[in-house]
C-alpha cells in the first residue's frame, strides 16, 4: 500500500513532464523499469563527471593557498552560469535519488514474501550480501546525509559546529573576502566533520565501484571484450575518487597553519 | 487367437506416382474459404512439436483454436528434451542426398512396416521445416561462413542432420512455442495450461470435444469444437523407467481408444542404445545421451570378461569394438534397434561393465586425440556436462558408461493419410500416431515428423473434414458431454476411494518391471503370455489396494499419476498382446523365436506386412484386430543389412 | 551400489492452496543414498509421507534431465541448490553431508504466486513472450534456410541466449525479483539474428512493458541471476536488451 502510494507520488514529475507537448512519448519510454534505469545511468554518469571536476579543483589545495583561492574566486565570479550549473546539478541529484527510490519500491513490491534463507551463488565478495550492488541503497543514504552536511558547511557556510574564519580584505579599501582555503581547512579539520566526511566519502567509493559499471550496463555499453576491463575500471574509479577526497581530510590536519 | 475384423482398413492414400501423391491430394482436398475459417473451432491437445506447430498454424489460417497442455507452460512439452537434431534432405553437404534417399533410408530404417506414401510426404516437406524454423529465429548451428551446418546420424551415410548444439528439440519447440504465443497474444488461440485431457466426446460418431481436468482447482471442464487434434506424445512411460519426462502418459490416446479409435502397432517401441545406466532402485527416470555422440564416440567392451584393469589402461587389442566388428560399413552409426540389441548381447554374454554389468563404454579418447578437447567440447559440451552431473565421472577422461533404455514409441493411434483416426474429426499428430516410422525410428526423424504433421500436413487435411462433414453446433451441456464428464469424474472419485496401502508409484514400478522384462529388447511367446497374466493381476491389485491421498478438488499430483497409471495398466496388456500376435522380428520388436543364425532380426513379410490396429471392445475384453496391408512399390523389401 | 547413506532434516514450505497460509515443516529422512537425485530424494520422502497417512509434498518437475525448466525450488537459499549450471533435477545428494538440514522453499516473487507447497504459477513468463518474444512469420512464408547467411559467431551468441529454459531461477534469485535475464535472453537472441530485425524495436518495448505489468522488479545489475541460471545465460544479454531499448527509445519509430 505504502509502496504503491510512494511510486505514485514519485511518478508525478514524469506525469508532469509528459504533459509538455512533444515530450510525452519519450517520457513514457523513460518511465518503464528499463527506461528509469537508463535515466539513472545518465544522471549517475553526469554526477561522476561532476565528481572528477570537483576533485580536480579540490586537489589544488595541495598547490597552496594562492592557487586554490584563485580557482575559488574564478568559480564564484561566474555569476548566472554558476546558478544554472547548481540548479542542473541539483536536478541530476534529485532525479537520481527519486528514480532510485522509485525502482527500489518497484523491486520491493515484486517480492511480497521474502525468503527464510537466501544465499548468493556468486563468488567471494569484499562485502557481504552480494557485493557493492547490495549496498547501493545504504551507501546512497549515507552519501545523501554527507551531501547535506557538505552543502551546509561549504555552500551555505551555516554549520553551527564550525567556527568560520572572518572575511579579510586583501588590501586596504577593498571589500573583505573569505579566504576559501582557510574555510576548507577549518571545515575539514573539525573532528565531527572529519568522521562524517570520511564515512560519506567511503560510502561514495563503494557506491561508485558498482555504480559506474552498472550505469554502463544499463546503457547497454557492455561487451564480452571489455566487461572485465569495465569491472576493474569501475573499482579503480570508485576508489581513486574516494582516496582523492579522503586524502584532503588528512591534509587538513597536516597542513601548517 | 484374436478376433480379426473382416474388412481391411482404408488408409486413403491417393493414387498416382509417389512423388505426386501429396500434390494431387492437396488439390483434391476441399478447402474452407478464408472468411468461413473463423466459424470453425479446433481443439489441440498437447503443445509439443506437433501440437504447438499445429495450434499456431491453424490459428494463422484463421481457425479458432483452443490448445491444452498438462504442464505449467506449453514450452515444457517433452519435445524439448530431444538432443541430436532434425533430418532434411537439403543436400547442403553435397554428399548425394535427395528426397528419395531420405525416403529410402526412413522406409528401410523402419524395416518396411511404415506406410510408404506417408514417409515420402515426410521426406518432401522436411526441407520446408528447416526453412520455417530458420525464419522463426531458431539458431541452428552454422559454419563460419554463415551457412547451415550438418552432422551424421544413425542409419544414414549422408550428413543431413541440422542441429542446435545438443538441444535441437528445445530450440525447435521454442520456435513453435513462440509462434503459438504470438497467436495467443493475437487472441486466435486460447491457451489452457495445467489441464489434462480425461476423455474424448464423440457425438453421432464424430469427435466433437474433450473433457479436461483443471489440475489446479480439480474442476472438470467440457470443451467442444469442430475437430480435435491429439498431439500427446508416446507411451514409453508404460515401462516406468524411460527417457520420457515423468508426466508423459498414454491417457489421452487411451481415452480416445476407449471411445473407438484404433490403436496401431503398440509393440513397436524404441529402445535407445545410449542412455546413462540405472544406478539404484530409487531411480525415477533415465537420461539419454544423444545418438549424435556416436559420430565421434566408439562403443566397446573389454575382450576379457571382468577385466579388472583401469578402463583407460586397457589397450586397443583387448577392446572389442563390437559395432565396428559386426557392422563394418555403418560402424558405430548403425540404427538404434541394432545398436541396442548388440549392447544387450554383449552384456548378456558377460562382457558388460560397471557394477551392475549392464553397461558398455562409449569412448571419446580417439576423437579427443584427433580433434582436440575443445572441438569435442564445442560439439557435445552440454551432453558431457549432463553426464558428469549425473554420474560424477568426467567423460573427457574416462569413457562414458551407457546402456539401452526405452525412448520412443513408433506405435500409436491409427490414422489415415490425412492423419485422421477412424473416428471422423479426431486427428492424431506426432509421436501419438503410428504412421511414419514403422518398426524402428531413425535418429533425428521424430522432430521432423512432429513438425511436418503440425506445420505442413494438418493445415491442409483438416479443412477437408470441416468443409465436408455435417457439424451442428454442440452445447456444453449436450447429454454426450455431460456423460463423458461424469465418467471422468467418477473415475477420479473411484481412484480416491480405493484407499488401500500401496502408492501409485510402487504399482507403476511393478508394471515397468513386467514390461521391461517381457516386452523389452527381446520378447518370446511364453514370456508375453505370462506378462499378460501378470499385468491383469497387477491391475486387479491396483484397483483394490492403491492409495491416493488428498482430495479431488485441489492440486493433487498423486491423483494425476493414479489416473495415468490406471490407463497404463490397461494399455500395457494391449502392448503385450500385440507383441505376442506379431510372430516375426522387425525393428524394435525382436522375437527370440524369429532370428537369423547370426542373431539378426528375421522378418516375415508374407504374413506380417500389415499394420495391426486394435479396436477396444470393453474393459478386460479381448480387442479386435484390424489390418491395414502394407505394400511397397518404391522401396522393395529386402534384408535390412547395415553390414 | 547405493553409495554412502545420509540422514537429513528437511525443512519444507507447506501451503495447502493459493490462498492458504503456509508454514515450514520439518521432516526427518534416513538412509538417503548419495547417488540419488534431489527430486528422487523428495520422491522417497513422499512415499514415506504417504505410508504415514500424510499428504505428499507437491513440487513441479517433468523431464528430470535439466531442459524442460519445470523444476524449481530454493534449496538452502539458492535457486536450484548449491551447484552452478545445474537444475534441481540434476542436483545429486552427493552434494550434501550426513546430518545436514536442508531448507526447501518455493520461488518467491509477487509475479509467481504459490499454488501449493513448492509449486508456483509462472504463467507471467508466457505472457511476456506473448507480448513480443517471437518472429512474426506465418507457416509457409519462409525463404530457403541458407538465403541469409548468419556468421557462426553471431549464431553462437544468439544460441547462448536461446538456451534459456524458462525456469524462473533468475527471478527467484534476484534480490529485486526482476525477470530481466529471462526477457533479455529472448530479446538478445532475436535481435542478433537477421530474422528478428524487422520487429526488434517493438519487441523490446512491448516485452519490457509486459514485464513491468506483471510486477517484476527492476534490474540493479547485481549479476546474481547469471550465477543462478542453470543454462548459464550471461548478463551481457541484459546489456544488449538495454542497448536495444535505448536505441528503440531514441531513434526508432513506435
Amino acid at each position: 500500500m505504502f509502496l504503491n502510494a510512494l511510486t505514485r507520488i514519485l511518478s508525478l514529475p514524469a506525469v508532469g513532464l509528459s504533459r509538455i507537448p512533444g515530450l510525452g512519448p519519450l517520457v513514457r519510454a523513460c518511465s518503464t523499469s528499463v527506461g528509469q534505469k537508463i535515466v539513472m545511468a545518465i544522471t549517475g554518469l553526469s554526477l561522476c563527471g561532476f565528481l572528477v571536476v570537483h576533485l580536480g579543483g579540490n586537489l589544488l589545495l595541495y598547490a597552496g593557498e594562492e592557487k586554490f583561492n584563485a580557482y575559488a574566486h574564478a568559480l564564484h565570479s561566474q555569476g548566472a552560469l554558476l546558478k544554472v550549473a547548481e540548479v542542473g546539478l541539483f536536478s541530476l541529484f534529485a532525479a537520481h535519488l527519486g528514480l532510485a527510490v522509485s525502482t527500489g519500491a518497484m523491486s520491493r513490491m515484486a517480492r511480497s514474501q521474502s525468503y527464510a534463507m537466501k544465499e548468493s551463488k556468486q563468488g567471494i565478495f569484499a562485502l557481504p550480501a552480494g557485493g557493492a550492488s547490495s549496498w547501493m541503497g545504504v551507501t546512497g543514504v549515507l552519501i545523501g546525509i554527507f551531501v547535506i552536511t557538505h552543502l551546509l558547511d561549504l555552500r551555505l557556510k551555516m554549520n553551527p559546529l564550525v567556527k568560520y574564519p572572518a572575511p579579510v580584505a586583501a588590501a586596504e579599501g577593498m571589500t573583505p573576502e573569505l579566504n576559501e582555503f582557510e574555510v576548507v581547512r577549518t571545515v575539514l579539520s573539525s573532528p565531527i566533520n572529519a568522521v562524517v566526511y570520511f564515512i560519506g566519502i567511503f560510502a561514495l567509493g563503494i557506491h561508485l565501484t558498482h555504480g559506474l559499471r552498472s550505469a554502463f550496463h544499463s546503457l547497454g555499453l557492455n561487451g564480452r571484450r571489455w566487461d572485465s576491463l569495465l569491472k576493474c575500471g569501475s573499482l579503480l574509479f570508485g576508489w581513486v575518487i574516494a582516496a582523492g577526497f579522503i586524502s584532503l581530510i588528512f591534509w587538513s590536519f597536516a597542513v601548517p597553519r | 487367437m484374436v478376433r480379426v475384423a473382416g474388412e481391411t482398413l482404408n488408409s486413403k492414400v491417393p493414387d498416382g506416382p509417389i512423388q505426386e501423391k501429396w500434390d494431387r491430394h492437396r488439390f483434391n482436398l476441399k478447402l474452407v474459404n478464408p472468411a468461413n475459417k473463423r466459424k470453425f473451432s479446433v481443439i489441440v491437445v498437447g503443445t509439443g512439436l506437433a501440437g504447438g506447430a499445429a495450434a499456431a498454424s491453424l490459428a494463422e489460417l484463421g481457425y479458432n483454436v483452443k490448445a491444452f497442455c498438462f504442464q505449467d507452460s506449453p514450452r515444457r512439452a517433452h519435445s524439448i528434451a530431444a538432443q541430436g537434431g532434425i533430418n532434411a534432405a537439403k543436400n547442403y553437404a553435397n554428399d548425394g542426398d535427395s528426397i528419395w534417399r531420405l525416403f529410402y533410408d526412413t522406409v528401410k530404417g523402419g524395416e518396411w512396416r511404415a506406410r510408404e506414401a506417408n514417409v515420402y510426404r515426410l521426406a518432401q516437406v522436411a526441407n520446408s521445416i528447416i526453412d520455417q524454423c530458420v525464419a522463426q529465429g531458431v539458431p541452428f548451428a552454422r559454419e563460419y561462413g554463415g551457412t547451415l551446418a550438418n552432422r551424421s546420424f544413425g542409419g544414414a551415410q549422408v550428413s543431413r542432420t541440422f542441429y542446435c548444439r545438443g538441444q535441437t528439440g528445445q530450440q525447435l519447440l521454442l520456435g513453435a512455442y513462440q509462434a503459438l504465443m504470438r497467436q495467443v497474444g493475437l487472441g486466435r488461440v486460447k491457451m489452457f495450461a495445467r489441464r489434462e485431457m480425461m476423455d474424448l466426446i464423440v457425438i453421432d460418431g464424430v469427435a466433437r470435444g474433450i473433457v479436461v481436468r483443471n489440475m489446479v482447482t480439480g474442476q472438470f471442464e467440457v470443451h467442444t469444437a469442430d475437430a480435435v487434434c491429439v498431439c500427446t506424445g508416446g507411451y514409453g512411460n508404460v515401462y516406468y523407467l524411460s527417457t520420457n519426462a515423468k508426466g508423459c502418459n498414454v491417457t489421452a490416446a487411451w481415452r480416445c481408444h476407449r471411445r473407438g479409435a484404433l490403436f496401431a502397432n503398440p509393440c513397436f517401441t524404441q529402445i535407445h542404445p545410449t542412455c546413462i545406466p540405472v544406478s539404484g532402485d530409487y531411480q525415477s527416470k533415465l537420461t539419454l545421451m544423444s545418438e549424435s555422440l556416436r559420430n565421434d564416440g566408439r562403443v566397446w567392451v573389454p575382450k576379457n570378461a571382468k577385466d579388472t584393469r583401469k578402463v583407460t589402461d586397457i589397450p586397443d587389442e583387448d577392446r572389442d569394438y563390437y559395432l565396428e566388428r559386426r557392422y563394418p560399413s555403418f560402424g558405430n552409426l548403425v540404427p538404434r534397434d541394432i545398436a541396442s540389441r548388440a549392447a544387450k548381447e554383449r552384456c548378456d554374454a558377460g562382457f558388460g561393465v560397471g557394477e551392475s554389468g549392464l553397461a558398455v563404454y562409449l569412448d571419446f579418447r580417439d576423437a579427443i586425440r584427433r580433434d582436440g578437447e575443445d572441438v569435442v567440447r564445442k560439439k557435445y559440451g552440454n551432453l558431457f556436462h549432463m553426464y558428469e552431473k549425473i554420474t560424477a565421472d568426467n567423460p573427457y577422461q574416462v569413457p562414458m558408461r551407457i546402456y539401452p533404455a526405452v525412448h520412443y514409441t513408433m506405435g500409436g493411434l491409427w490414422v489415415d493419410y490425412n492423419l485422421m483416426s477412424n473416428i471422423p474429426g479426431l486427428y492424431v499428430l506426432g509421436e501419438a500416431n503410428f504412421s511414419d516410422h514403422g518398426a524402428n525410428r531413425l535418429g533425428a526423424s521424430a522432430l521432423m515428423q512432429g513438425l511436418s504433421d503440425g506445420y505442413f500436413v494438418i493445415p491442409y487435411t483438416i479443412g477437408d473434414h470441416l468443409a465436408t462433414a455435417h457439424l451442428p453446433k454442440i452445447a456444453d451441456d449436450h447429454p454426450a458431454c455431460l456423460a463423458a464428464k461424469k465418467d471422468a469424474e467418477d473415475r477420479m472419485t473411484s481412484l480416491l476411494n480405493v484407499n488401500g496401502r500401496r502408492s501409485v508409484d510402487s504399482f507403476h514400478r511393478d508394471l515397468g518391471h513386467i514390461m521391461w522384462d517381457y516386452c523389452g529388447m527381446a520378447r518370446n511367446r511364453s514370456g508375453l503370455q505370462g506378462a499378460i497374466q501378470k499385468i491383469r493381476d497387477l491391475r486387479e491389485e491396483f484397483w483394490k489396494n492403491v492409495r491416493v491421498p488428498g482430495s479431488g478438488n485441489t492440486l493433487n499430483q498423486s491423483l494425476e499419476m493414479a489416473g495415468r497409471v490406471a490407463d497404463f495398466m490397461e494399455f500395457g496388456e494391449l502392448l503385450a498382446l500385440d507383441a505376442l500376435e506379431r510372430e516375426e522380428s522387425c525393428g524394435g520388436h525382436f522375437r527370440e523365436e524369429y532370428q537369423e543364425v547370426d542373431g539378426e532380426a528375421k522378418r516375415n513379410d508374407e504374413q506380417y506386412a500389415y499394420v495391426a490396429a486394435w479396436q477396444f471392445t470393453g474393459y478386460g475384453e479381448e480387442p479386435v484386430l484390424h489390418k491395414e496391408p502394407l505394400s511397397f512399390e518404391n522401396v522393395k523389401p529386402s534384408k535390412r543389412s547395415y553390414k | 551400489m547405493s553409495g554412502d547413506l545420509l540422514n537429513l532434516t528437511l525443512r519444507i514450505w507447506r501451503q495447502a492452496g493459493p490462498n492458504a497460509k503456509g508454514a515450514f515443516r520439518d521432516y526427518q529422512l534416513q538412509g538417503v543414498s548419495t547417488h540419488m537425485s534431489f527430486l528422487e530424494m523428495l520422491d522417497v520422502l513422499n512415499e514415506k509421507l504417504l505410508q504415514a497417512g500424510e499428504e505428499p509434498v507437491a513440487f513441479d518437475h517433468d523431464c528430470r534431465e535439466g531442459i524442460c525448466g519445470m523444476c524449481s525450488l530454493m534449496i538452502n537459499g539458492q535457486a536450484h541448490g548449491p551447484d552452478k549450471a545445474t537444475t534441481t533435477c540434476q542436483l545429486h545428494m552427493r552434494r550434501f553431508k550426513n546430518g545436514d538440514t536442508i531448507v526447501i522453499e518455493p520461488w518467491r516473487a509477487s509475479a509467481f504466486p504459490v499454488l501449493r507447497d513448492l509449486v508456483v504459477d509462472r504463467s507471467a513468463l508466457d505472457r511476456i513472450i506473448q507480448s513480443g518474444g517471437f518472429v512474426s512469420v506465418n507457416t509457409g512464408n519462409a525463404p530457403d534456410g541458407n538465403a541469409i547467411p548468419i556468421p557462426g559467431h553471431v549464431q553462437e551468441v544468439a544460441m547462448d541466449g536461446a538456451a534459456c529454459i524458462g525456469c524462473g531461477a533468475c527471478v527467484a534469485s534476484c534480490k529485486n525479483a526482476s525477470a530481466m535475464l529471462f526477457v533479455a535472453a529472448k530479446v538478445s537472441q532475436l535481435s542478433l539474428l537477421p530474422q528478428g530485425h524487422p520487429e526488434r524495436a517493438s519487441r523490446v518495448i512491448d516485452m519490457v512493458a509486459q514485464m513491468d505489468k506483471e510486477g517484476f522488479g527492476s534490474c540493479t545489475n547485481t549479476s546474481e541471476c547469471e550465477a543462478a541460471c542453470p543454462a548459464e545465460v550471461s548478463v551481457t544479454h541484459i546489456a544488449r536488451l538495454n542497448r536495444e531499448y535505448f536505441k528503440a527509445m531514441l531513434i526508432t519509430e513506435k
